[in-house]
């Protein structure tokens, strides 16, 4: 190699480094102004009544609790919704559809899905389970968020039983074991930590949809535990707050925004710990 | 220097026929992979089957114990008899035939459990037995395959957690464990280092005493140590089988000898 | 499948064995003609000759035990290429014997020198050494040529031999009875004349390595024998084949 062409090859390397450090640089400045917004913004405002106090018109002091028990039910339903049914149908694409063409067609609609303007949704479940009924309700907003968590799940599931040599399904059969145990006791413990990392990515998903929850959920200012009626949600609230003219429901606003972004983190931490200690294994 | 040479260590027995397989020929799709195979499967003996890359023998392992099943578009036809009974028979209980007719695969595939539940696993699917005698069953089964003292006191670790000799003996112990009267190994040594090659071999011929043995290997040095009968294959078809010793001193057809010589063209 | 191995340096270990015992043959069939000459010339400096070949000829079955033991560990041979080389150590040994039979009989016909010689004696052993030779020949040609037939013949003849060294006793015998200024030379000569029947021995142990090289298989263990007779006889001088 000629001495020329060695330094160009050390040139054009060094110039490639820099702009992949650049391009980091850039995004995790990013999502550092996010954070220190957030924190500066919303910190102030946590206190015992955020977690106390439901909200309140104002000029009263209030908080959040309605909103987050809200959020909590409603992810709590659209999870037992959606769960099942995406990973199973993950189960059945990975295992037993593998090249059929129902399961491609699952398949396209799966990727459709995904990545659905959440608004549509919404009105898809209010044409279903609102208008119908004539009120608004938690459980129309638990559905529409099951439908959009659930695709995620399919996808997770079904790349992760993908994983999973086919060797180690054979030396299961080998031993007997009819095909159901051998996805349930091994192809499943085998990637249960990614199952897992896809269950938190779409529960961090659900807890953040506001557009469905609009025209589902409506909303609610009171304390609301029954499913069947109208709920707040974190989403919800901090749409209606930030848009209000007085400064403290602004300021509970961002609170309420800072509370759900460090929820989601939290979960998409746990998702990362949980898949690292399970390489360690 | 005749070939009466006594190299068995067991005593002369009449052999008695385990497996049995007639006129088989088996399909992958459209392609025929095997072409009217027959030879016996002899009662606690090993068998080892050598060929070329492609000739079919793991094809051939993997009709005994119908692991093709799990394919669609694998198909066999002819006889395969087990005792007497055609385990090509639609219809069959595949679970309860695998049960008879265990497989060590090449590479060694533990289970994500413990290295107690890898083995009590199998067992459980068969038998429900009280703590107490399924750790008796777990010490034997890891006593047959060579592997109790090295792991006795990290049961519960992950299987995992073993090197690479080490899982596969688990994966033997594994099989061992639901007591099967038939053991295929598929390569079992091929991925290991020459000292856990040379461990499964030794676990092999003690275990030959129990079990009718079937071993498909690239090495022709382990098939003359390991086996009394070898089968040699080439493109789908059984071109000879024989008494190990025969076949490695004087075979009867040349390209047996050719393989076995290295004159591969 | 091909006649070659894939690995040619395999082909070219065998082939050094061949040659190696092509040339022991070959100056083993000489030593033993010429040791006979020696013999009847009393050509002291041909025995000589015989003798300090007989150096080389140990040299290389040595060179060739040392190529086969190294082609065991290197290659693992099997089947025909195992019984090759199997057969290469053997004929080499035989090869070696027979040297050290012509050997002896040239030192002692060194020894015999001026004692007083009885010509028509020398008839009986001339005409054994020739067919023993011939016998070499054969054998050695069979080895070559890999020709188990021609390796069953010599098997077969070496019954021969075996009957023309009981009439050479005999012969050896009346000489010996007739004028007793003959025994010292007709005992030298007894004594050379159970060295070539061994040398036919060793010939039949070739022609039972080639057979095995070819097929695997040996040939009956028990050779054709020559009269019953010659059996008592032979345990009567003590001596067993």
């Amino acid at each position: 190699m000629t001495a020329a062409s060695y330094s160009r090859r050390r040139t054009r390397n060094a110039i490639w480094t820099v702009l992949a450090y650049a391009a980091t640089a850039l995004g995790l400045v990013m999502l550092g102004m996010i954070l220190a917004t957030l924190v500066w913004n919303g910190f102030g405002g946590l206190s015992l009544d955020v977690f106390t106090k439901n909200t309140a018109p104002p000029g009263v002091v209030g908080g959040l609790l309605n909103s987050i028990v809200g959020s909590v039910i409603m992810t709590a339903i659209g999870l037992a919704l959606g769960a099942p049914i995406g990973i199973l149908a993950g189960t059945y694409l990975a295992e037993y559809g593998a090249h059929s063409r129902l399961a491609s067609a699952v398949r396209f609609i799966n990727d459709v899905l995904l990545s659905a303007p959440s608004i549509i949704v919404g009105l898809f479940v209010y044409e279903l389970l609102v208008a119908p009924v004539g009120h608004f309700s938690a459980l129309a907003g638990a559905v529409s968020l099951a439908v959009l968590g659930a695709p995620i799940m399919v996808r997770t599931t079904e790349d992760m039983l993908n994983l999973v040599p086919n060797t180690l399904r054979e030396a299961a059969s080998a031993l007997g074991m009819p095909r159901s145990l051998v996805i349930r006791r091994v192809a499943y413990r085998a990637v249960m930590s990614g199952l897992i990392t896809g269950v938190l990515l779409a529960i961090a998903r659900m807890t953040g949809e506001t557009a469905p929850l609009i025209f589902t959920a409506l909303g609610n200012s009171l304390f609301a535990a029954d499913p069947r009626g109208p709920m707040s949600a974190l989403p919800l609230i901090i749409y209606e707050f930030a848009r209000s003219p007085y400064a403290e429901q602004q300021k509970l606003a961002w609170t309420g925004a800072l509370i759900l972004t460090f929820a989601v983190l939290a979960l998409s931490i746990s998702a990362r710990v949980l898949s690292a200690s399970a390489k360690q294994k | 220097m005749g070939s009466q040479a006594q190299t068995l260590a067991k005593p002369p027995v009449a052999e008695t026929e385990k497996v049995q397989v007639r006129g088989l020929n088996f399909y992958y799709g459209q392609t025929q992979a095997l072409r009217n195979i027959s030879f016996n499967l002899y009662n606690g003996r090993v068998t080892a089957f050598i060929g070329p890359s492609g000739c079919g023998k793991s094809t051939l392992l993997r009709v005994l114990n119908r692991m093709y099943d799990l394919y669609p578009g694998q198909r066999a036809e002819g006889e395969v008899m087990l005792d007497g009974e055609n385990i090509l028979a639609p219809g069959l209980d595949l679970n309860l035939l695998r049960s008879r007719v265990g497989m060590v695969f090449q590479k060694p595939t533990p289970f994500p459990m413990t290295i107690y539940d890898n083995i009590a696993f199998g067992i459980r699917l068969y038998e429900k037995l009280p703590k107490s005698e399924m750790d008796a069953r777990v010490e034997s089964a890891l006593s047959r395959a060579a592997l109790w003292s090295e792991v006795k006191d990290k049961l519960n670790a992950s299987g995992l957690s073993l090197s690479g000799g080490q899982q596969q003996r688990l994966c033997i112990a594994r099989t061992v464990a639901i007591s099967p009267e038939v053991i295929l190994f598929d390569e079992p040594a091929s991925a290991l280092d020459p000292i856990s090659t040379a461990k499964i071999e030794e676990l092999i011929d003690e275990l030959s005493d129990d079990y009718t043995i079937a071993i498909v290997t690239h090495n022709m040095q382990q098939a003359a140590r390991v086996s009394q009968f070898t089968a040699f294959m080439y493109l789908g078809e059984m071109v000879e089988f024989d008494d190990t010793t025969k076949m490695f001193t004087s075979p009867r057809d040349k390209r047996t000898q050719d393989y076995v010589t290295g004159r591969f063209g | 499948m091909a006649d070659q191995h894939t690995v040619r340096a395999y082909d070219k270990d065998l082939d050094l064995l061949e040659r190696r015992i092509a040339e022991m043959g070959g100056l083993a069939e000489k030593m033993v003609i010429e040791a006979v000459d020696a013999l009847s010339s009393g050509d002291a400096a041909l025995a000589r000759q015989v003798v300090e070949t007989d150096a080389r000829l140990d040299a290389l079955q040595r060179e060739i035990e040392e190529q086969a033991t190294l082609t065991i560990a290197r290659r693992q041979p099997v089947a025909n290429d195992l019984r090759e080389i199997i057969g290469a150590i053997r004929v080499a040994g035989d090869l070696e014997r027979v040297g050290d039979l012509a050997k002896n009989i040239a030192k002692r016909s060194v020894k015999i020198g001026v004692e007083s010689r009885a010509p028509r004696a020398l008839v009986g052993i001339r005409h054994m050494n020739e067919f023993a030779t011939e016998l070499m020949k054969d054998v050695l040609d069979a080895y070559a040529q890999r020709d188990i037939e021609r390796a069953r013949e010599v098997w077969e003849r070496d019954v021969e031999l075996d009957a023309l060294e009981d009439s050479v006793f005999r012969d050896l015998l009346t000489h010996m009875m007739e004028d007793p200024r003959n025994i010292t030379f007709c005992a030298h000569l007894l004594f050379c004349s159970k060295n070539i029947e061994r040398i036919g021995d060793h010939a039949t142990n070739i022609a039972e390595t080639v057979v095995y090289l070819v097929t695997g298989s040996t040939l009956p263990t028990e050779r054709p024998r020559g009269r019953p007779e010659a059996d008592a006889e032979a345990d009567a001088r003590g001596a067993n084949k």
